[in-house]
């Protein structure tokens, strides 16, 4: 016995919306990751993120004191870094 | 992916490179689209990280995820913090590019574009990345220990003080030569000049800013900071056409040169932090920037290359830099294909960032493969130039005529034709007053990246604007590499020479700063006073100076790497022949990884030295054969002591004479010093083969980690 297709459009066309839909929240998820880890990286190649740290090791808010503080504290360690040719 | 379509899909981007690398090499007669260089550098590093890392991660390192990394052992929220291996990838490649991948193959662009773009292909894939990232992974296990540190350790006392030594060398004569890049990409140009001075104010008020505005906020400064640059090389184009203005900041090389070594001194030895720290900021910001756009743009433009791929300066006559295409074009391009200097940074701050032993591979080989791309752009940047062009700008005074006529007719004479009238128009368009003996690589990188832009974007009427944005970025991260690299020297000298007093090595204590920064200063400074008063261009002695120093630290490095392969090689051995060596693995109660167990494979794992070994044996060959022609050549422009002794015929200022001979004394000692590594490294590896000295590897001890595979990932 032969099926006529047109019976599975419906279903087939929710099928697909669904895939559609799951497949561009992948993406869009995709995409939000690789910008989340971009924007880390630069964080933490600017001392955004060291400072995020200091302020939670300290336990004081972020200012102009507490920024002073943490440059001073890195300053040591910054001048040693080596930084190549 | 199915088995079939991978094979299919490797076999491919094989094929592909191959391709691409025989039309660079094969190609006679035409010009070349500039694409095939990316092509082939695209394949040739995607088949190199696939096959060739992860061989080296198998079968050589037995890289451990299970193993717990210093990250995650000391972790303390300063030093130690297991980082995302993106975020790793990022931070390590911003510490390992500098302006080295850009200036040496557009200086080694003489020989033609295949010598250079063959070496950094190669060398990169088999030699660079391969040091880079061993490096990384042996102080990962050592808990972040230092190249010298790791030579001490392994190798023995004297291999750790000439590694020290070695560094420290490189500093000084790195910062010399670069320092002198600046002084002609500046000299008798207002609007460079005037846009650089304008950088000094800029970080004060970006350092305002992230001190009382936004406390912190970094990238937020670096952005507005960047902005401002941008305000200021329009604003040195106003003052490059007003005549007062421009009076002012047109400046001669010595005046540059004296005010750098004052701006060195003051940043080494002054608190004046508001003013560095955010220029470094936007230093780097610029820096990944102009990397990236021109990455873009090569793609995008998909440039000419007006260089043929060998030119008749391959015997030595080049008037770039003299000397033949072995071995200096080997010596020349050092970042790009292979540099020491980047094992300084992958047994600094990257191994204390590792979350696991598996991301080196990524971090280490795969971030010097992008640096090495880099050098591929520098290579594309000066080679899209005209040849005659590309000439008349590196070409020193001294070896082509002071008169843009007889420099014309010289560099025409040797078939690369070009007119004084044609480079008067060149120069206009960028707008510079001269463009002839612009030597340092510099001005002729930026003259290459304006090219590329102003072919589409903007067109010539814009090509002024490209180039000064491309001099600006050279020369900012320049001086932020001079003043960074003068206070590494000078804690790094107040450490050895605490050793013979306690109070110099105080950081604290004024007059050891003073005194220190003082002597880091005179001896970077005497180089740069050297290279500005070299009729030759200084670049023809500094720069080949610096790369020596350069392949000699990655010949420590190698020798470092190859004792403990060798190491490695003779305690699986052992534990394989009588069970009685155990590996921390074991011991921790975890599985045995599935190491060789018949006979002929275990002598293999001694055989997979060859990786380091390899590259060390070319190095020793090129490093040592440029050394020797460097001290002893007869040819003046290529010996040092011929030089002198032509100067000293000519009754020329002592002074001179003197240069000559102290580099020569630096090249002959640094090679004795070198020498010395080279031996104690053979005779460890040696005893230790023979079964004489028992193979002791000094890791830290076996824990394993604690993070979980979705903390990992």
């Amino acid at each position: 016995m032969t099926i006529p297709s047109e019976a599975f459009a419906p279903a087939r066309s929710g099928a697909r919306n669904r895939r559609r839909v799951f497949a561009a929240a992948e993406v869009i998820s995709f995409i939000a990751r690789v910008l989340s880890v971009f924007a880390a990286t630069l964080r933490e190649i600017f001392d955004e993120s060291a400072y995020q740290r200091f302020l939670k090791r300290s336990g004081i808010p972020s200012s102009s004191v507490a920024y002073a503080m943490f440059q001073r504290e890195n300053n040591q360690a910054q001048a040693r870094r080596p930084r190549c040719c | 992916m199915p088995k079939i379509l991978r094979i299919v899909l490797w076999v491919a981007v094989s094929l592909l490179g191959a391709l691409a690398l025989a039309t660079i090499a094969l190609h006679r007669g035409e010009q070349i689209n500039a694409l095939w260089l990316v092509v082939a550098a695209v394949c040739t590093y995607t088949v190199g990280y696939r096959f060739y890392s992860g061989f080296i991660a198998a079968k050589i390192l037995v890289l451990d995820p299970l193993r717990a990394t210093p990250a995650e052992r000391l972790e303390n929220g300063r030093d130690f913090i297991p980082t995302n291996k993106w975020v790793v990838f990022g931070h390590h490649f911003a510490a390992i590019a500098g302006p080295g991948p850009l200036v040496g193959p557009v200086l080694a662009a003489q020989f033609g574009y295949l010598p250079g773009t063959l070496w950094i292909i190669a060398g990169g894939v088999l030699g660079g990345c391969v040091q880079d990232f061993v490096i990384l992974l042996f102080s990962i296990r050592r808990d972040g220990k230092s190249l010298t540190e790791m030579a001490k350790s392994e190798i023995g006392p004297l291999a750790g003080l000439i590694a020290y030594a070695a560094v420290i060398s490189i500093i000084v004569i790195l910062l010399g030569a670069t320092a002198l890049i600046v002084v002609n990409a500046l000299k008798s140009s207002p609007w460079g000049t005037f846009t650089i001075a304008m950088t000094m104010p800029i970080a004060v008020l970006m350092g305002f800013y992230l001190r009382r505005i936004r406390p912190g906020k970094v990238l937020e400064s670096s952005l507005l900071g960047f902005v401002l640059v941008i305000a200021a090389i329009f604003g040195g184009q106003w003052v490059s056409q007003q005549p007062s203005w421009a009076a002012i900041f047109t400046l001669t090389a010595p005046t540059l040169a004296i005010l750098i070594i004052g701006y060195g001194f003051a940043a080494s030895a002054l608190p004046i932090w508001l003013l560095l720290a955010p220029r470094d900021y936007l230093s780097t910001f610029v820096k990944l920037g102009t990397i990236s756009l021109l990455a873009a743009g090569i793609v995008a433009f998909r440039p000419s290359l007006h260089m043929p791929p060998l030119t008749r300066f391959i015997d030595g006559t080049g008037p770039v830099f003299a000397g033949t295409m072995f071995p200096f074009a080997f010596i020349t391009i050092a970042c790009g294909a292979i540099s020491g200097f980047h094992s300084l940074i992958s047994s600094g701050t990257t191994p204390k960032l590792i979350r696991r032993e598996t991301e080196a591979r990524f971090v280490g080989y795969g971030g010097m493969l992008a640096e090495s791309m880099v050098g591929i752009m520098a290579m594309i940047s000066a080679c899209v130039l005209q040849p005659g062009i590309y000439f008349a700008i590196n070409s020193p005074a001294g070896v082509v005529g002071q008169a843009p006529e007889t420099a014309a007719a010289t560099i025409s004479a040797w078939g690369f034709p070009v007119t004084a009238a044609q480079m008067a128009t060149f120069a206009h368009a960028v707008g510079e007053q001269t463009l002839f003996n612009r030597t340092g690589g510099a001005p002729a990188f930026a003259v290459g990246m304006a090219q590329i832009f102003s072919s589409t974007l903007g067109g010539q009427a814009v090509m002024a604007l490209w180039y000064h944005f491309a001099i600006m970025f050279e020369a900012l991260f320049i001086l932020t590499i001079i003043d960074a690299g003068t206070r590494v020297g000078r804690f790094m000298l107040q450490d050895a020479l605490s050793h013979i007093w306690k109070p110099l090595g105080r950081t604290s204590w004024y007059p050891s700063i003073l005194f220190t920064s003082a002597l880091i200063v005179a001896a970077w400074g005497s180089f740069l006073w050297q290279g500005v008063k070299d009729p030759l261009g200084g670049i023809n002695s500094l720069w080949p100076l610096f790369g020596i120093c350069n392949q000699l630290l990655a010949i420590v490095a190698l020798c470092v790497s190859t004792t403990i392969i060798v190491k490695m090689a003779r305690v699986k051995m052992a534990t394989v022949n009588t069970g009685r060596v155990k590996t921390p693995r074991v011991s921790a109660g975890l599985p045995e990884p599935n190491h060789a167990s018949a006979s002929p494979a275990r002598m293999q794992s001694l055989g997979y030295v060859f990786v380091t070994l390899i590259p060390l044996c070319w190095l020793v060959s090129v490093t040592f054969t440029a050394s020797w022609h460097k001290v002893l050549d007869p040819n003046p422009r290529i010996g040092f002591l011929a030089h002198a002794n032509q100067l000293v015929k000519a009754a020329a200022n002592p002074r001179l004479i003197f240069n000559d001979r102290l580099d020569a004394a630096v090249t002959a000692l640094l090679v004795v010093m070198v020498t010395m590594i080279l031996i104690e490294s053979a005779l460890v590896c040696g005893r230790i083969i023979a079964g004489s000295t028992p193979a002791v590897i000094r890791e830290s001890p076996y824990v394993a980690t604690r993070l979980t595979l979705e903390e990992q990932a």
